[in-house]
């Protein structure tokens, strides 16, 4: 996919076979009480709409040559930063829940700061130490917000 | 319900209560903070704060969500002008002429016209908001469902203009964005739908976290591969204009106030539009048409008001038809909804406190932001150095607090992180964002009032063609995609997302 139009006709197809799926998931919605409106029909509609448009862009993209665009996707470096700049947001979420906000998110900064900017190392830790700290005081303490405290300041 | 000074007078004595006011210079403060940090953008901005005021009462919140919005639009102006990074599309000009401003040593006068700037077309675009809302509002109360249906499919037919060249992907986009508001229980019959037989999807797809993931976490990424980091070094030390100065722009102010607005209150022409329209106009009316792209105060000046005259004119259709004309007002629209308001013509009768409060804040966060950044130029121009490595982290933060606060389910914070994702792909494929927000906050109203209205008419599809105001809007909504679907067929050239739109 390094080219809009290879791109295009992928991705056209791909959400042509999620119109599918959308049109199956609608014909298994058990309609309970009779209505005009049935609960099946708006996915059904979405998912004809995804089905046609999906298709419609493969076909377009695959009959239209010549004019071309090349996408600006990261090099190497660029994805292995991406990958981890996901994944650290994904354990951050997995933290949340087990340690705390305040402490998932200390977690979360100093390795993030310190990933972008190895040097930092000192500026990282001061920073979310700031942060967990207004996460504590300010959510949890004063708004008194549902956040999960975690089990060293419930 | 027209306009009244009665309902003006009301509205200020609850926007001057000293809570308001406070919510409203820290609205100020953090749009503008927002607006000036490079990497954010007002739109970002408005949906990372947007769950984090679900603190405050309602009328507080949308004052200060108000506050953010005008104040981010201000903002931007700033990294324009410093570092010549244009934060949205419609900063370009400013950009352009502020840089080279800056580079003859005069960013902060240029910095000071932009917020004088602002504040006039800001003011005169409240005050045209104030007369024109209502009114639009009085003929629209004889809306029943019909009417609503036709109204919100006329919003959805937006994905036209709000796609650019890209039709086929901004309708991908925008059917993308009704089948996340479609997961979980049918809001008539009760019924699950898209669950795939699991329990957390019974509840829905919360749309705060889709508008953060899109916005938020996707501009964290395109950054993060981008390697931004912060580049100005520049120093202000004056920032005083000179008269001739503020003579020289008067007139671009007035006039690019009057374009903005006008313009704004077209569905799809959003500030990125207005302000070149507003630029090359006054290239026109210039006495030294030359100067332009050379450092033009009345050029930057231009393009300023009528970016914050656009801004404010989108509210007209927000309140008076619940009708979002821009990204940002999408946004705002998920945020009235989430305080249980529902934006449209009876607004201005059920809720006459709130939205008059809102409009008589308007006037007073105008003023605000004056005062507010005149004085606080070295302080912004500061802010702009502040590197991406501290930055991204603390948006992610603010980010998952925003979206975890708003049904206090880690579900929503993993759906914000899925569509972080979805996002970052669709600016890589061209895909317009835009529709895929207006899409998820319109889904299951657009479904409700399909459902009453076909009830009304024992299930005739007819009733939205016989009524004449829902005719209109259809007929309205047929034409914008007949010419849109027209405007492709004749292109015949690959979907690409133009600069007109808005991501």
């Amino acid at each position: 996919m390094k080219t809009q139009r290879v791109a295009d006709i992928v991705v056209g197809c791909g959400i042509a076979l999620f119109g599918i799926l959308i049109i199956y998931a609608s014909t298994l919605i058990t309609s309970g009480t009779p209505h005009k409106l049935p609960p099946q029909t708006f996915p059904m509609v979405v998912g004809i709409l995804l089905l046609l448009c999906g298709s419609g862009l493969a076909l377009k993209s695959w009959t239209i040559r010549g004019v071309d665009f090349a996408i600006p996707w990261p090099d190497g470096e660029g994805v292995r930063t991406l990958f981890v700049v996901i994944a650290s947001i994904a354990c951050y979420i997995i933290l949340l829940n087990r340690l705390g906000l305040p402490i998932a998110s200390f977690l979360y900064i100093t390795f993030s700061i310190w990933y972008l900017k190895r040097s930092k190392w000192l500026l990282a830790i001061v920073i979310s130490l700031i942060t967990a700290a207004i996460s504590y005081f300010l959510f949890i303490r004063l708004l008194a917000l549902s956040f999960p405290a975690g089990p060293f300041l419930e | 319900m027209g306009f009244s000074f009665d309902y003006l007078f009301q509205g200020f004595s609850i926007a001057l209560t000293w809570q308001n006011l406070f919510w409203a210079a820290v609205g100020c403060f953090i749009g503008t903070l927002v607006g000036v940090l490079p990497g954010i953008g007002p739109v970002s901005g408005i949906a990372i704060l947007l769950p984090l005021t679900a603190v405050l009462p309602p009328t507080s919140a949308i004052i200060m969500m108000a506050s953010i919005y005008y104040g981010a639009m201000y903002g931007g102006s700033t990294t324009a002008i410093v570092v010549n990074i244009p934060g949205e599309a419609s900063s370009v000009p400013t950009a352009i002429e502020g840089y080279e401003l800056a580079k003859q040593g005069r960013a902060g006068p240029a910095l000071a016209i932009a917020a004088i700037a602002s504040f006039v077309a800001g003011t005169l675009s409240v005050i045209a908001l104030t007369f024109f809302a209502p009114t639009l509002a009085q003929f629209a109360v004889v809306f029943g469902p019909p009417e609503y249906f036709a109204l919100m499919f006329m919003g959805l037919s937006l994905v036209i203009s709000l796609s650019g060249r890209a039709l086929l992907k901004g309708i991908i986009s925008m059917a993308l964005g009704l089948t996340a508001g479609l997961i979980g229980q049918d809001p008539l019959t009760g019924a699950e739908r898209l669950t795939f037989g699991s329990v957390t999807l019974t509840v829905g797809v919360d749309f705060i976290a889709i508008i953060v993931g899109l916005f938020a976490i996707s501009e964290v990424m395109i950054n993060v591969e981008q390697r931004l980091t912060s580049i100005s070094k520049m120093e202000v030390k004056s920032w005083m204009p000179t008269w001739t100065d503020i003579k020289q722009c008067t007139g671009a102010m007035l006039r690019s106030s009057t374009v903005g607005f006008l313009l704004g209150l077209l569905p799809g022409c959003a500030p990125s539009v207005t302000s070149f329209v507003a630029y090359d106009v006054e290239k026109r009316f210039s006495k030294h048409p030359e100067l332009f792209s050379h450092g033009a105060m009345d050029g930057l000046a231009a393009t300023e008001a009528s970016n914050n005259a656009t801004s404010t004119a989108g509210f007209v259709p927000l309140f008076s038809f619940g009708l979002p004309t821009a990204p940002s007002m999408a946004v705002l629209l998920g945020g009235l909804m989430m305080y249980g308001l529902q934006p449209g013509p009876m607004l201005f009768v059920t809720n006459p406190d709130f939205v008059w409060a809102v409009i008589a804040s308007m006037y007073i966060g105008n003023v605000m932001l004056l005062v507010l950044n005149l004085p606080l130029i070295g302080l912004w121009v500061r802010i702009v150095r502040i590197p991406f490595y501290i930055l991204g982290p603390l948006i992610v933060f603010c980010a998952l607090v925003g979206t975890y606060s708003v049904r206090f389910q880690t579900f929503d914070i993993w759906i914000m992180l899925l569509f972080g994702v979805i996002g970052y792909f669709m600016r890589k494929l061209g895909f317009p964002i835009a529709p895929m927000v207006l899409a998820s906050v319109l889904a299951q109203m657009l479904e409700t009032s399909l459902g009453q209205s076909l009830l009304i008419s024992w299930g005739s599809p007819w009733i939205f063609f016989t009524r004449p105001i829902s005719a209109v809007f259809m007929a309205l909504a047929f034409l914008s995609i007949g010419r849109g679907v027209w405007a492709q067929i004749k292109a015949k050239a690959p979907e690409v997302v133009t600069d007109d739109a808005e991501y």
